[in-house]
């Protein structure tokens, strides 16, 4: 066989994996790489553990992720537009408290407890965005100096530091119901995920916020205002973190203020690990999903397999440096070719 | 794409050395904090011994640090789908596994409250029944540490005294506060608690804190931490400011790192829980329920105070128990 | 009545003054070639026409109204149109996507659902504008960043020309084209030229100014140097005014 030969049977292979990448990264919109891994690893969970498949242990696993879900949902708004958002732990834990305080303490109607997350939420995201915006603050400063001070407003709220406990029913409804037996912060989730997938796939919004995070210049030229876009983004990120704070307060029936520390980086890895691109121009709802899942089926598989917490935390490490490395690799090898 | 494969699976079978299946015997499910502390590693091998000698077999799971609560509370309801004979539990704070010992409830499995973590108020107020608490009973070990203190100074002593607490809202570190400062206000009025601040079971920040106090009263007497892991931090700030022979620093657990400090005179004393005691204790109190038997809703497992003397002489016989 | 007017437009970036008071009027239907040296102020010109910067003093009137004040997607929605010598792509979207940025059309699934982007529709016209500027594209699906320069240049090209633009800026078309491509370009222009459009060609390529153009404009730190005819000019000149030898 001639060179040139060789050289032409080579990039079959690899074109037509490409075409499948390309199949379900534009109809579905989800990185395959992931959704392979992903069952790969409830497969592999499958086989280990007599636990692992069953209704009652898969509701498990959507009901732990269903936080963090919200948070990486909110991740990869922003991480789309190119921009970062460090402080949706902190805004998730205030809004927790903010909506318990509403209600336990100074005992105002339940639906303020909603209300008061969602708001605390938003209020802290518009804050975001207005010094992001108009002050030109980088988005990684400002948003690391309000994942500071919402955490110390939260543990100011709260007396003595400690959680606020013992709210009204319908709101623990919302963290410990069961409509139709599903737990009620998994139909959030889904909801949420339906909603946002929407917004970044279909919408014009989410169009003009992939191309600000793809070239902002180019947005810019185009006509499209991407500062108020990026105030808008920010504020619905901010919101988000208040409703995973809604779901966590509901769950565990208490305003606490130490909650989601430091879940801002699991829900950016969750992101990344389901192809949304660090540098903007790239996201999906679905692929944050499986992202999300493949850490939530980690965590489950590896806890019925007694493995201590430790090596869940070198797994999820591996997991993504992998997914970028997958990333990177086919990139270079495009260039070259 | 193939090598992703394989590294996908070959990672998940490295990490596969631990499917216990389910056996004849019964399985224990004990939900601790973190291990890194060793006062936990202590308790887990008194579980060992215990289970050991009552012939049945368990599971251990811990999360990453003394912080993580919604991966206990995940964790704990993994933990249910092996539907263990009874959950022992270590909670992070006093609402965080409510709901998960809810459902063991409705499982009918037993729950135990492994080192008094839950405020039976909270718990009673939830509809959680609790088998039984067993610990130390935090509020006497301040005590004890009181008493340690007015023991060296005497009872007409005058001075500053830091406490720095545990994280905040945790209710074991807050008892242990409180019995320090009720018991030291009754045995010496004279020591005045300057400031009760929350180190948050972290060795840093009670350094930080020593740091700041001794810089505010460097006539600071006496410090009293509600965990070694603080302690041992506020003896490192406190000999770095050259006042280790000036300062007596009292710490709670007697862990092996508290007890290495204080043979080698850092460390003034440590109110030793005997966290061996309480998880051997804890599994036989297990067995005696779960075959029928009664056990006390609160069993206090005694503290002991260590002190170089003790260590060294030998003579105390719940020193056995020591780790 | 010029399409384009420009009248008196200064432009400052803090104590530095860029355009110094300058005057300029396109007409529809030519060509006009803009030459000058780096830092004369050519793209900050081309910026207060697109609307990405205002004019500190000074008037720009299209069609007859004043647009001093507009934001550049009102002055798109007017007509003016640039293609920059970055491109201005989104290099992760498709053809499509980056030919209808900004003004993307929707439509409401089943009549009553929320706006969905009609992808179809923009598929569509997309293939078509890029068949009739005759280009070879391997696939409208994929990202433009995966394309060749030319073949980025033709989707920057066809966002210009799809909605029916009455003035176009290129700014640098041909710099980085090879020869076959650089004469599509300026076929292009005459073409555009003919259909009736307004064409401000910014270019260092002399040769190509003056193949397509109707009149060059030269500008000098900041100011109009020279407004000449090109039939009645020839290239020495036009460098001499570049360079301020008169």
């Amino acid at each position: 066989m001639s060179t040139t030969d060789i050289k032409r049977s080579q990039p079959n292979l690899a074109e037509r994996w490409r075409n499948v990448q390309f199949f379900f990264d534009t109809t579905m919109r989800v990185r395959l790489e992931s959704l392979i891994v992903l069952a790969l690893l409830c497969t592999a969970m499958t086989i280990l553990s007599p636990f692992f498949l069953s209704l009652s242990n898969f509701l498990n696993i959507l009901l732990a992720t269903s936080t963090i879900g919200v948070l990486a949902i909110a991740a990869t708004l922003v991480l789309s537009s190119s921009g970062l958002d460090l402080s949706l732990g902190s805004v998730m834990g205030l809004s927790g408290t903010a909506g318990a305080a509403l209600v336990v303490e100074a005992g105002w109607p339940w639906p303020f407890a909603i209300a008061g997350s969602l708001g605390a939420g938003a209020l802290a995201g518009y804050v975001n965005g207005q010094l992001i915006t108009r002050a030109r603050i980088p988005a990684f400063i400002v948003t690391l100096g309000m994942l500071g001070i919402a955490r110390g407003l939260a543990l100011i709220i709260a007396p003595n530091g400690g959680a606020i406990y013992g709210l009204p029913d319908p709101v623990v409804y919302l963290g410990q119901g069961r409509p139709l037996g599903i737990p009620s912060p998994v139909v959030i989730l889904v909801l949420t995920a339906l909603f946002a997938h929407y917004l970044l796939a279909y919408s014009r919004f989410g169009r003009h916020t992939l191309a600000m995070g793809d070239n902002e210049g180019a947005a810019r030229a185009t006509g499209i205002n991407v500062e108020r876009l990026r105030r808008t983004l920010y504020t619905l990120s901010g919101t988000l973190a208040g409703l995973a704070g809604l779901i966590f307060m509901a769950r565990v029936n208490a305003g606490d203020p130490t909650a989601g520390i430091s879940y801002e980086l699991t829900a950016i890895t969750a992101a990344i690990i389901g192809g949304t691109s660090l540098f903007g121009g790239k996201g999906s709802i679905l692929g944050t999903m499986i992202g999300a899942l493949i850490m939530g089926v980690l965590q489950n598989g590896l806890n019925l397999l007694a493995v201590q917490s430790y090596y869940q935390q070198i797994a999820i490490g591996s997991v993504l440096i992998l997914a970028v490395y997958i990333d990177q690799f086919q990139a270079t090898k495009e260039r070259k070719s | 794409m193939i090598r992703i494969k394989s590294l996908a699976l070959a990672s998940v079978a490295v990490l596969m050395s631990t499917a216990a299946f389910a056996a004849d015997k019964p399985l224990y499910g004990v939900l601790m904090k973190t291990l890194a502390n060793p006062f936990w590693g202590a308790m887990e091998q008194g579980v060992k011994a215990g289970a050991t000698a009552a012939g049945v077999e368990y599971y251990l799971q811990a999360v990453e640090s003394d912080q993580a609560a919604e991966p206990q509370l995940n964790t704990c309801n993994t933990m249910l789908e092996r539907k263990p004979a009874v959950m022992i539990t270590a909670a992070i704070n006093s609402t965080i596994l409510l709901p998960c010992l809810k459902k063991a409830n409705e499982m009918k499995i037993p729950v135990v409250d492994l080192d008094n973590n839950l405020d039976p108020d909270i718990t009673k107020k939830a509809g959680v029944d609790i088998a039984f608490h067993i610990g130390s009973n935090n509020e006497m070990a301040g005590a004890q540490g009181a008493g340690f203190v007015v023991s060296k100074l005497g009872k007409d002593a005058k001075g500053p005294v830091l406490v720095i607490e545990g994280l905040s809202g945790n209710i074991t570190g807050k008892h242990r506060a409180d019995g320090f400062a009720n018991e030291l206000k009754k045995a010496a009025p004279g020591l005045e608690i300057v400031a009760s601040l929350p180190g948050d079971w972290d060795r840093g920040k009670a350094a930080n804190i020593t740091n700041d106090i001794l810089t505010k009263h460097p006539d600071l007497v006496a410090i009293f931490c509600a965990n070694d892991g603080m302690a041992l931090g506020a003896v490192e700030t406190v000999f770095a400011a050259n006042k280790g022979d000036k300062v007596i620093i009292v710490g709670v657990d007697g862990n092996s790192d508290a007890v290495k400090s204080i043979k080698a005179g850092r460390l003034t004393a440590s109110v030793a829980q005997l966290p061996y005691l309480v998880g051997k204790q804890a599994v036989e109190n297990v067995k005696k329920i779960l075959e029928g038997g009664k056990v006390d809703n609160v069993v206090i497992v005694p503290t002991l105070v260590l002190t170089k003397d003790v260590i060294e002489g030998g003579k105390e016989p719940m020193m056995e128990f020591v780790k | 009545m010029s399409l384009l007017s420009i009248k008196g437009v200064v432009k400052r970036f803090g104590p530095i003054e860029v355009l110094k008071g300058v005057d300029l009027d396109v007409e529809a239907g030519s060509v006009v070639g803009l030459v000058g040296d780096n830092g004369a102020g050519k793209s900050t010109l081309m910026k207060t026409i697109t609307g990405l910067y205002r004019a500190d003093e000074g008037r720009v009137s299209f069609d007859g109204a004043d647009i001093t004040n507009l934001p550049p997607g009102a002055r798109r929605t007017r007509g003016i149109e640039m293609i920059y010598q970055d491109l201005a792509l989104a290099k992760q979207q498709d053809v499509a996507a980056n030919i209808f940025l900004g003004r993307e059309p929707s439509k409401r699934p089943l009549g009553f659902l929320p706006p969905i982007v009609d992808k179809a529709r923009m598929d569509i016209e997309a293939r078509a504008m890029i068949d009739r500027l005759g280009a070879r594209i391997p696939s409208i699906h994929r990202p433009v960043g995966m394309f060749s320069g030319g073949q980025q240049q033709t989707v920057a090209i066809a966002r210009a020309l799809t909605f029916a633009p009455k003035l176009v800026i290129m700014d640098e078309p041909t710099a980085a084209l090879a020869v076959r491509e650089v004469e599509s370009v300026l076929a292009l222009i005459a073409q555009m030229r003919k259909d009736g459009l307004a064409v401000i060609l910014i270019s260092h390529r002399l040769n190509d100014v003056f193949e397509v153009t109707d009149r060059i404009v030269v500008l000098r730190q900041g100011r109009i140097e020279a407004d000449l005819a090109t039939k009645q000019t020839q290239m020495r000149e036009v460098v001499g005014y570049i360079v301020g030898a008169h």
